[in-house]
């Protein structure tokens, strides 16, 4: 008899050096499930001691290149705040439309280039592409991706590292025909925003991905009168609500003897959830009236606590994304170039944004010269390990007849639902199967 | 004649400039079909060992495993190339090694609670020219698109991609910008900076910050010296300035201690 185990080193089509190691026990018994991630640690939160308070926005965003906004807007939001700056409406709505151009880049890469070529057989965007039938939906993905990417060049100068944004506002923005070029076009992206809705509506719809269900806790932003990206209160399914502020107050960090990844709990509750499938359930109402149109039409409705249907509330958020951008287009109008003043002033806070992939926290404590004492953040993905590791043990047992080839990719899609940045979480997770036979 | 194999590695980094390579939307499947891409995990499930004609790395070197994992690498590649600024000089990693903590303080004030991990074993971060010998490179946090596209071009035909060793102030008089150092007395890098991002931050008035290290034979020492006697920094913010992207380098080594 021995164990049934799936190990996989170096796990493709997610950001980030991560493993995964599963073992399963004769009788179907999860002994491990684990997801290491195995990327160097860069110090980040060691190295900006002593730095200056407007090269925290500047340096954090380098700690990932797929969800550089999220870090960016949360340490501008806690150090402004730490500090009592108070900046423009314009420079909110301009922020806001920053991060939702990140969302479209990074949901339109996530459901075509990172998770559908698993639903539909492929190793990769490029092997999908070589099949005649599905090029065309593919050069379509791209234009999609592109539209994201060319709001960021607008908005911020070029695609991963934003030059534009700082402490207090923008040191440069977009002239109005800039952005109205870019309305246009995302009016024309609509269609294939619903297309995609339709598409991985199909994907996740079929077993057995439609019946692994877990209930758990799924904790976002919130906000009753507009869908949190960049602001909101820190809110759970089950009863958390609390300013955002306090998310070091509620949210604790426990080390677990047989992982070595700290796992995430709630304040005298238990583990939890972020992302894309969390913030919709937890948002639904605020979402863009053709986001929830299109999901009544495809019969997708919350409570949903289908993790395979991460994809399809990633695609409901493309439609809000765009949405959400020609809205804040029309209320941007002509931006005005702002003059960026403040003082620098002692003070602690911390604040939480919306990355594509789930709730980021950053803040920390400036000095009254604006030197940074100490430093904290908190990325979506390394409050997800326990989650995930839920996921397998839940899940696992009920794939046991599929191959041990089978059964490491629908582990491996368990790890992608969740579109792990494991840049961001160096404390975390390993996928590894082994079953007792 | 068979396509090039190419191969896409990261070490300590945010795979930023990976993503970046998926970022030529518009030329991407053109350039898909002249090269063959045999090794990238971060797009693709199934990857294949060298040899390779080029190998692109992102990220700095931080591990004692990523030094071994870069040997082979430099065995593999007939081309190899540091693919952004962490890679081309320690980048933002870098700025650990002059935090004036030791790695054991690092490791200690990151990971509070945490029990020994061999995992967290870390050493300075370098460029990967501190350990191999590198081809080309592609400077920038993150590196240019027009020069990854013209870095292929040129290594489908043998060329040298020739790109530009002069500062970026050169780009920025081209643009006819107003002078952000001299007309409005900003702490601005780009006199000693390596060009070829085209002058991007001036252009959006946002200074320079170095990111894409220096340039060739640039004067580093005197910069520092303007900063603190013209434009009134401190010797804390200069020293800031010369270590954050390029800290490594000896050429702004020598603005730091200019400061210091």
């Amino acid at each position: 008899m021995s164990d049934r185990r799936l190990y996989v080193d170096y796990l493709a089509r997610m950001e980030g050096d991560g493993a995964m190691d599963i073992v399963i026990g004769e009788n179907g018994e999860i002994k491990k499930a684990a997801w290491e991630v195995w990327e160097p640690p860069r110090f980040f939160e060691a190295f900006l001691i002593g730095r200056k308070v407007e090269e925290a926005p500047e340096l954090v965003q380098r700690i990932c290149g797929i969800c550089p906004h999220a870090h960016h807007i949360a340490s501008l939001r806690s150090m402004e705040r730490a500090m009592g700056i108070k900046v423009s409406e314009q420079t909110r709505l301009m922020r806001e439309l920053m991060h939702y151009s990140d969302w479209i880049m990074s949901h339109a890469l996530h459901i075509y280039c990172l998770a559908a070529p698993d639903f539909v057989g492929y190793e990769s965007v490029v092997a999908m592409a070589g099949n005649p039938d599905l090029l065309p939906i593919v050069g379509k993905a791209l234009g999609l991706k592109r539209l994201g990417n060319d709001m960021i060049v607008a908005i911020c100068g070029n695609e991963i590292q934003n030059r534009t944004s700082v402490l207090g506002g923008f040191t440069a923005v977009p002239s109005k025909a800039t952005l109205q070029a870019l309305k246009e076009r995302l009016k024309a992206a609509k269609e294939f925003a619903f297309e995609t809705v339709k598409l991985v509506v199909q994907l996740g719809n079929v077993a057995p991905y439609n019946k692994l269900e877990r209930k758990a806790e799924y904790v976002s932003l919130y906000d009753p009168k507009r869908y949190p990206i960049n602001e909101g209160r820190l809110y759970s399914n089950d009863g958390l609500d609390v300013p955002d502020e306090e998310y070091p107050i509620w949210i604790l960090e426990k080390h677990v003897p047989s992982c070595n990844c700290k796992h995430a709990t709630i304040k005298g509750k238990g583990i939890f959830a972020v992302g894309p499938l969390m913030r919709v359930n937890n948002n639904f109402n605020t979402l863009s009236a053709d986001a929830k149109k299109i999901a009544a039409e495809v019969g997708f409705s919350v409570p949903c606590f289908l993790p395979y249907f991460s994809i399809v509330a990633r695609a409901l958020e493309l439609v809000h994304a765009i949405d959400a951008s020609i809205e804040l287009i029309d209320v941007l109008g002509e931006p005005k170039r702002e003059e960026i003043k403040y003082e620098y002033r002692a003070g602690e806070s911390y604040a939480v944004v919306e990355a594509a992939r789930g709730s980021a926290m950053h803040g920390g404590r400036v000095d009254k010269n604006g030197v940074i004492q100490k430093y904290d953040l908190i990325a979506p993905t390394a409050r997800n390990i326990a989650s995930l590791e839920a996921d397998f043990k839940a899940f696992v047992p009920q794939l046991l007849n599929l191959s041990d080839e089978e059964l490491t990719l629908k582990c491996e899609m368990m790890i992608r639902n969740y579109d792990p940045c494991q840049s961001c979480a160096t404390h975390s997770v390993k996928v590894n199967l082994r079953r007792e036979k | 004649m068979a396509n090039p194999k190419v191969a896409f590695f990261k070490f300590s980094s945010c795979a930023g400039c990976l993503l970046n390579v998926i970022n030529i939307e518009p030329v991407l499947l053109t350039v898909l079909s002249v090269i063959d891409i045999e090794y990238f995990v971060m797009a693709k499930r199934d990857n294949h060992h060298g040899p390779y004609t080029i190998g692109f790395v992102e990220g700095a070197v931080t591990t004692p495993k990523e030094v071994l994992e870069l040997k082979k690498i430099r065995e593999e590649c007939a081309i190899v190339v540091a693919m952004g600024t962490c890679a081309v000089t320690g980048g933002v990693p870098s700025i650990k090694n002059f935090s004036g903590m030791n790695q054991d303080q690092l490791t200690k004030t990151v990971y509070a609670e945490n029990i020994y991990d061999p995992f967290l074993a870390s050493i300075p971060a370098k460029g990967i020219d501190h350990y191999v010998k590198v081809d080309a490179y592609l400077r920038g946090c993150s590196y240019d698109l027009g020069e990854f596209v013209e870095l292929i071009k040129r290594a489908l035909k043998g060329e040298d991609p020739m790109f530009r060793p002069h500062s970026v102030c050169n780009e920025c008089k081209l643009k006819e910008n107003v002078c952000l150092l001299v007309s409005k007395g900003q702490p601005c890098m780009g006199s000693v900076s390596a060009a070829g991002c085209g002058a991007l931050c001036p252009s959006l008035n946002r200074q320079c910050e170095g990111c894409r290290g220096p340039a060739n034979d640039c004067n580093a020492a005197s910069l520092a010296k303007t900063f603190m006697e013209d434009l009134g920094l401190s010797k804390d913010d200069v020293v800031r300035k010369f270590r954050k992207y390029a800290g490594n380098t000896p050429e702004f080594s020598k603005g730091a201690e200019a400061a210091l």
